[in-house]
């Protein structure tokens, strides 16, 4: 994932020379982005902005940071009267916008060969790239290592327990008066699923699994029963907080890492976004023991080394947008291993950018080691289930297994139903 | 001025007086309204390329189990958190009626609520509703109840209640300061009739009281009911409509399928809109026809 780039040169970048005559008139390019409280991915947008701007004189940018829900319902409302901003913050979930042609296809505009292959295909539809990944992540489980120890579990070498040895130790914590998992659903519709997610994909394999997110394979598949079967036994022994169904994203992060503490907490990589900030701004204590350890590996599972690795938070182009030139170039300027170094080494959280490993250097090295580590030899499954899933069967996503079903209120069988009856082809 | 009605004036004065408002009127009411209409017989993922599509949404709605789940949820609303809202601020107003202490004090505590906004208060009461440390838990393990204590907002068997509590907490204050007007201008002499005949204090509230402010406590009703049928805000901060539809209304029903699934068509939410539109003319419509019967309405 992390391959060092080839110096490639784009043969489109000559629309750009040609753009920065001088005769090109100043334009003013509108951008919207998410990550209005995440000061690490804030900051890499905003010096990108100024290093464009510096860069290019006959361009200005007008930033601004927009919480997801606002600036998604902005959006969506805003293209269809030819209004939105020239550049705007999407999730490949919402690959519906180039689907109804408000995005413009950055094949020719951004140099493709900076992009990672996996993250081109995360937003490909029809044969055109639109979408500037720069935030991609994996799906980890942290835990406090001394919450942990105080549990009295030890994990293995593999640093993966297996089915018995992870119920084992959810019941220990629960005992120890430790809450297991520190997750919230109440403003996502998805971290509720993380655990259930990465166990279905590790006993289906990456074939099956995509069977069953795309409605070609049932939920009520014997061996997904089984794993749901297994999740449900982990909710009934208290794995999630009672909270779980009120907390929202970022006050489960502070739930994991502050108060009252949880002894897992499965989430994206990007949980640094958050937690590797000041603790006076919400992020983890100073010397907070932090440590990623490998999902389990469920009973007769197929593939248990295989991990979910998705692309995040990207860039898009408006179609219909009135600067286009200028925001051609922005996009372009951030499609630099150069930039997917800063961001790794700011955000530390991967890229759908390509970087150079080597001439990355950070004060959480260490962090970024083990996650590299507990990557080493993963075998990927590209996307989150919401990338795969629409309309009813993603809202009964979020509704059944990321909300009910993790807080133990349905049965294994009214969940196969209600996702079976909403997703099945 | 013999002969002459002062009341009347040539017809373009008059729309020199009436096109402004008329203007108003007609672009940010009626036209949404009708292109809603217009657009609930279309798919609409683009404003320049919707298609045609007729009755399809109506039918598609007959089959819409989450639609059913928010008009069941809705009705419940409508019909339920009136009474409790109304209930509450006719309590208050008695108590400010009868003069209790600090009844000044109250009267601002009480009505303060209606002063806040539904973020506010949503987020106020996610708070107190919150398992580890909010207020209401923490009273029942203080209290030896510890049992009790719940997710309130995270189970499908309470979460509505629980939001129609808090509803009721910001509503109360108006309910009593219109029904403390309303007591406020009962005729003294019924009062100092039925006290002159032994009457007592319970037998005159049901007796009298009551009796007299019907009028007032059913167009109070209505308002509510109006105003539960379209209830968005509070569910949206507090539930989003879960946990598993079980908070799910209308209005957050119409707007996740505006804006929040990833699909881009407008016309279904527009064929929501409309239904639910006329859903609510026809209960009003009825509510008043029955209440008429014995009592005039005033709104």
């Amino acid at each position: 994932m992390f391959k060092s780039a080839p110096s490639a040169r784009l043969p489109a970048l000559a629309v750009m020379a040609a753009l920065s005559s001088p005769a090109f008139a100043e334009q003013t390019v509108t951008m919207w982005s998410h990550w209005p409280d995440e000061v690490a991915k804030r900051t890499f947008v905003e010096e990108r902005v100024k290093d464009f701007e510096g860069a290019n004189k006959e361009c200005k940018v007008k930033l601004q940071f927009i919480q997801k829900a606002d600036l998604y319902t902005q959006a969506k409302t805003s293209v269809r009267t030819g209004q939105a901003p020239d550049i705007f913050w999407l999730e490949p979930d919402e690959i519906a916008f180039a689907q109804n042609g408000y995005l413009e296809p950055l094949d020719g505009i951004v140099n493709m060969a900076n992009l990672e292959d996996f993250a081109k295909r995360s937003w490909t539809y029809n044969g055109k790239v639109y979408g500037l990944p720069v935030e991609a992540y994996t799906v980890e489980l942290y835990y406090n290592r001394e919450l942990l120890k105080k549990a009295g579990v030890a994990l293995p070498a593999s640093m993966q327990l297996d089915q018995a040895g992870f119920t084992e130790m959810v019941k220990k914590a629960v005992a120890a008066g430790i809450t297991p998992f520190a997750t919230g659903v109440s403003d996502r519709p998805y971290p509720g699923a993380y655990f259930l997610q990465e166990m279905l994909l590790r006993k289906l394999g990456p074939d099956d699994y995509k069977a069953l997110l795309t409605g070609q394979l049932s939920f009520k598949d014997p061996r997904v029963a089984d794993v749901m079967t297994w999740v449900k036994q982990l909710v009934d022994a208290g794995a999630y907080s009672k909270s779980f169904s009120t907390l929202k994203l970022g006050e489960s992060h502070y739930y994991f890492h502050t108060n009252p503490g949880a002894l897992m907490f499965p989430i994206a990589s990007w949980y640094t976004g958050r937690a590797f900030v000041p603790p006076d701004k919400g992020g983890q204590p100073k010397d907070f023991p932090l440590g990623i350890m490998q999902y389990p590996a469920p009973t007769g599972a197929k593939c248990p080394e295989c991990k979910t690795l998705a692309v995040g938070g990207s860039y898009v182009m408006y179609s219909r947008g009135k600067n286009k030139e200028c925001a051609g170039k922005l996009l372009n300027s951030m499609a630099t291993v150069e930039n997917g170094n800063k961001w790794m080494q700011g955000v530390l959280l991967q890229t759908g950018v390509r970087t150079d490993p080597a001439k990355i250097q950070s004060i959480y090295a260490p962090y970024f080691r083990e996650l590299q580590e507990r990557n080493a030899q993963a075998k990927y499954f590209i996307g989150t289930p919401l990338h795969y899933m629409a309309g009813k069967c993603a809202d009964a996503f979020s509704q059944v297994l990321n909300r009910a079903f993790p807080s133990g209120q349905m049965s294994v069988g009214d969940a196969a139903g209600q996702m079976d009856a909403a997703c099945k082809a | 001025m013999k002969g002459v009605d002062t009341r009347t004036a040539a017809w373009p004065t008059l729309m020199v007086f009436l096109l402004p408002a008329l203007a108003v009127y007609a672009a940010f009411t009626a036209y949404p309204v009708f292109r809603t209409f217009y657009n609930s017989f279309f798919n609409i993922a683009d404003l320049d390329t919707a298609r045609y599509v007729g009755l399809d949404h109506f039918r598609a709605l007959a089959g819409d189990s989450t639609f059913r789940a928010s008009v069941v949820n809705t009705m419940i609303w409508s019909f339920v958190a009136p009474i409790i809202d109304v209930g509450t601020g006719l309590l208050l107003a008695l108590c400010l009626y009868a003069g209790v202490p600090f009844a000044r004090f109250f009267r601002v505590a009480w009505f303060t609520p209606v002063l806040l906004s539904y973020v506010v208060v949503g987020i106020m009461w996610l708070w107190i509703y919150n398992y580890d440390w909010g207020v209401v838990n923490a009273t029942l393990r203080a209290t030896g109840l510890g049992a009790l204590a719940h997710s309130w907002l995270g189970d499908t068997h309470t979460a509505l209640a629980a939001l129609m509590v808090t509803h009721a907490w910001k509503w109360a204050g108006f309910n009593m300061v219109v029904c403390l007007a309303a007591m406020h201008s009962l005729p003294s002499e019924v009062l100092e009739a039925a006290e002159l005949d032994n009457c007592g204090w319970a037998a005159k509230l049901f007796h009298v009281v009551i009796p007299l402010l019907r009028p007032t406590l059913l167009n109070l009703y209505i308002l509510a009911f109006i105003g539960k049928m379209k209830v968005f805000d509070l569910v949206f901060i507090m539930t989003d409509g879960g946990p598993l539809w079980a908070t799910e209304t209308v209005s957050t029903y119409v707007y996740k399928r505006a804006f929040n699934w990833n699909t881009f068509d407008l016309g279904y939410p527009s064929a929501i809109a409309v239904l639910w539109f006329l859903v609510v003319i026809a209960f009003v419509a009825l509510l008043t026809w029955l209440f008429r019967q014995k009592d005039r309405l005033e709104f």
